[in-house]
């Protein structure tokens, strides 16, 4: 019996500390939702970068080589226009160099709005996930200044962050890695 | 009457004479003790068995030569222990004009540092950037320098970003015109160069 006690309390204890090492502080779950939240802030500036026609092509290249590192591997990003009701999926690299080529002689970008739809949560596999939502406002001009396609849109990002682990000047460096998933239209129009 | 005063005189000096021997007696006494303590202490001091600071070595050995003993023995320990005690406060103001040095020579790097990453971030051109991303890239080993990023403190342990590179970073202020780290800990190679740069979130 005195066996079968002590067993039960080294699995609660051992399961505790478990529990106890999933759970984090409000302080670092804030830290983490901040750094998230900032990889989008960082994606929409590049965006802005790439898509502006006075961005030479060397450098949207390496901006590009940046922005692709912010998103999973198998991302996909959604692109609509009031057009059309259709929405053309695009890798990231693809949705970039389509962005590069676009017709008009200036294009403005912008993003606000940028918040949580849906906290991060923790998954089963230690990752935590959550969607963020953005507006972005974009604007084609001709080469005689004049606006020619105007539209807003409403998107929503999905973001995975991970604990990972690396060894930097032969120590161990634990750190939360932030990967953008699709980018999906939720809502586009004219205004 | 003569008889009793030769008494009292003969038995005066005695007793004086008494006193006096009683008094070098003592006197030698406290001199052999004092050489004797001197020679254990200055001793200990030459053969590292105290645990007294330097201060207190410095003190001990000044107040044995206080005592002024005019001891052969003792003064040629003096004489060792001096010379000693000279190299080890030389080599405590080495160490003392080395650890200001280096955190000189730190607080200076992190302030330029952290004002050309401003710069970088306000630069009003590409060009004005990159001037200044090419001069900070001189203070490191190589543009491939990890940069470690805390987003967060909790007691023990930090929680990271994603490391990057230096060069990495350098261009990411330039893109998003943000400074918005400062520089937490910074780790030279023997050369003089950064070869671990760490950043706090501000």
């Amino acid at each position: 019996m005195k066996k079968i006690i002590a067993t039960l309390m080294i699995v609660l204890c051992i399961s505790g500390a478990a529990i106890a090492q999933d759970e984090l502080s409000f302080e670092r779950k804030q830290a983490i939702d901040s750094l998230a939240l900032e990889k989008v802030r960082d994606l929409s500036k590049y965006i802005k970068i790439v898509g502006s026609k006075d961005t030479p092509f060397s450098e949207a290249n390496r901006v590009i080589d940046r922005a692709e590192e912010l998103f999973m591997n198998d991302a996909e990003i959604g692109v609509s226009s009031i057009h059309s009701n259709q929405i053309t999926f695009y890798r990231v690299r693809k949705y970039f160099e389509h962005l590069m080529r676009l017709n008009y002689d200036r294009v403005e970008i912008e993003w606000y709005n940028i918040e949580y739809v849906s906290d991060l949560q923790r998954q089963p596999d230690g990752t935590y996930v959550g969607v963020i939502t953005i507006f972005q406002t974009f604007r084609g001009y001709d080469k005689e200044g004049n606006l020619v396609y105007k539209d807003t849109t409403k998107k929503d990002i999905t973001v995975y962050v991970r604990r990972k682990e690396t060894q930097i000047g032969g120590r161990t460096i634990g750190f939360w890695d932030v990967l953008l998933g699709d980018m999906r239209v939720k809502e586009t129009t004219d205004r | 009457m003569i008889l009793l005063a030769v008494f009292i005189t003969l038995g005066g000096t005695t007793s004086c004479k008494s006193k006096k021997r009683l008094a070098k007696e003592a006197a030698e006494a406290e001199y052999r003790s004092k050489v004797e303590q001197a020679v254990k202490d200055l001793n200990a001091i030459l053969d590292d068995e105290t645990l007294w600071t330097l201060e207190e070595k410095e003190a001990r050995v000044q107040t044995i030569k206080d005592w002024n003993l005019q001891n052969a023995e003792v003064d040629d320990l003096i004489f060792q222990v001096e010379k000693k005690l000279a190299r080890e406060r030389a080599q405590k103001e080495e160490e003392k004009r080395i650890a200001i040095e280096e955190t000189n020579k730190a607080t200076s790097t992190e302030a330029v540092l952290d004002g050309n990453f401003i710069s970088i971030a306000r630069a009003s051109s590409a060009s004005q950037a990159n001037r200044t991303i090419n001069e900070t890239l001189g203070m490191f080993e190589s543009p491939n320098v990890p940069v470690l990023i805390i987003i967060s403190q909790s007691p023990g342990f930090n929680d990271y970003d994603r490391p990057t590179t230096i060069e990495k970073y350098l261009n990411y202020l330039k893109d998003q015109k943000k400074a918005g780290h400062k520089v937490h800990e910074i780790k030279y190679n023997s050369n003089g160069k950064i070869n671990e740069l760490e950043l706090i979130v501000k």
